[in-house]
């Protein structure tokens, strides 16, 4: 008969020193891999216009009534000071303060 | 930041307002628009042409020299002969009898108009009007003191190149300790109050040729009106177009190659004169007159021309075209 011996088990050392290589080898892999990657090259932005629509139902007087829309072309003469004012495309409003002749 | 917001016909035109919160002490917006409305039918019935009964009527009617006339006839009265003045008598107070004779007898609010476009293919040379010789205008003076018009006995007065403003700076006066207010008399306009100077007002400015509104102007203040050939146009008897606008060299309807001028102002009687004076001039004379405060020509073509502080573009934006949307 005969008697099964029990493993031995590894010394303090090579434990100590498997370790100390282990983490060495992953350290060494990881920091290559990070150093050798590149960014990555920017998504492009969607950039979507939404454009809230209205219509505007109102009691036209006549037909041909004006509408709210369109643009005429202008052009600049004599340059001056900067004014309290500011030009831009006709907001939605209703109705909009409006001058004209009378 | 509530309004309050009320329309209603008067002095042959539509008259807005847009009133804001008032200050302590003070009746509510409501209890204003109510009395800046009284206001305008007094004004109306003191100084309508075209009311038989109006004190106008029976102020140009009166042979006596010297007539006694109420505060708001002899601020009338100022309000023209100062529009006079400035624009050197081109928007002359005394064409009442040369507006007559064009066919301008009795208001024409609510008449269907004629084409202007038809008009200006019809109509002859166009040249800059230029002030009457005889300057009536410079022999009526106002007494205040007195209480007080005087005359020549013939000469007879007509608000008609300064009765929306003036009214519009009357009522904006009323107004000033509400917080923001846009007194609008037919296109005549007159804004106020300090907040306005923090969210300004959008004012639109119509074409005279397409009916459309191409332009907003943002004003935190001031005046802005609107002199146009594309209202109170008509034909005479011989088929002729006549409009309102006279030349007071000739008495005749001007063709000056405008037909429609927007003008700001710090105060409406001076955004009415320069808008009308700049149309009566013509485009290179028009051009130097809205210079310093800025305004909008529109040429018989249609093109608008910016005129002042207003050609500098600040934040001038085209609509995007039809279809640009998705």
């Amino acid at each position: 008969m005969t008697e099964s011996s029990r493993p031995r088990r590894p010394g303090f050392g090579p434990v100590l020193w498997g370790s100390v290589a282990l983490f060495a080898l992953l350290f060494v892999l990881l920091t290559y891999q990070l150093a050798a990657a590149t960014e990555p090259e920017p998504r492009p932005v969607v950039q979507r216009k939404v454009i809230k629509r209205r219509v505007v139902t109102t009691v036209v007087p006549s037909p041909g009534a004006p509408v709210e829309s369109g643009g005429e072309p202008a052009e600049s003469s004599s340059p001056s000071e900067a004014p309290p004012v500011e030009t831009a495309p006709p907001v939605e409003a209703a109705p909009p303060v409006t001058t004209s002749a009378s | 930041m509530s309004e309050h917001d009320v329309s209603f016909d008067a002095m042959g035109s539509h008259v807005r307002l847009l009133i804001g919160e008032p200050g302590p002490a003070m009746e509510t917006a409501e209890e204003a628009a109510a009395g800046a409305r009284r206001f305008v039918a007094e004004f109306d019935a003191a100084l309508s042409r075209f009311k038989p009964g109006s004190e106008l009527c029976a102020l140009n009617a009166d042979r006596r020299e010297r007539v006694p006339a109420s505060a708001l006839m002899r601020a009338a009265v100022k309000a023209g002969l100062t529009a006079a003045e400035r624009s050197g008598g081109l928007v002359d107070p005394t064409l009442a009898d040369e507006i007559e004779a064009a066919g301008y007898l009795e208001s024409r609010s609510g008449m269907e108009g004629v084409p202007l476009a038809d008009a200006l293919a019809a109509a002859p040379p166009r040249r800059p009007a230029a002030p009457a010789t005889a300057a009536r205008w410079r022999e009526i003076e106002v007494d205040d003191d007195g209480g007080t018009i005087s005359r020549p006995p013939g000469v007879r007065f007509d608000t008609g190149g300064a009765g929306k403003g003036l009214a519009a700076d009357l009522i904006a006066a009323r107004l000033s300790g509400y917080s923001r207010f846009v007194v609008d008399c037919g296109g005549d306009i007159r804004i106020g109050g300090a907040d306005a100077a923090n969210h300004p007002y959008s004012i639109s400015v119509e074409h005279p040729l397409s009916g459309r509104r191409p332009y907003v102007l943002r004003l935190r203040g001031g005046a802005v009106a609107t002199s146009g050939l594309n209202v109170r146009i008509w034909r005479d008897d011989d088929g002729r177009y006549m409009h309102h606008l006279l030349d007071p060299a000739s008495g005749e309807p001007a063709w000056t190659g405008l037909i429609g001028v927007t003008a700001l102002g710090a105060t409406a009687v001076e955004a009415e004169t320069l808008a009308k004076a700049a149309l009566l001039s013509g485009p290179a004379r028009g051009r130097e007159l809205l210079a310093a405060t800025g305004g909008l020509l529109v040429h018989d073509s249609g093109r608008v021309e910016r005129a002042g502080s207003l050609s500098v573009r600040p934040r001038m934006r085209l609509p995007e075209p039809a279809g640009a949307a998705r």
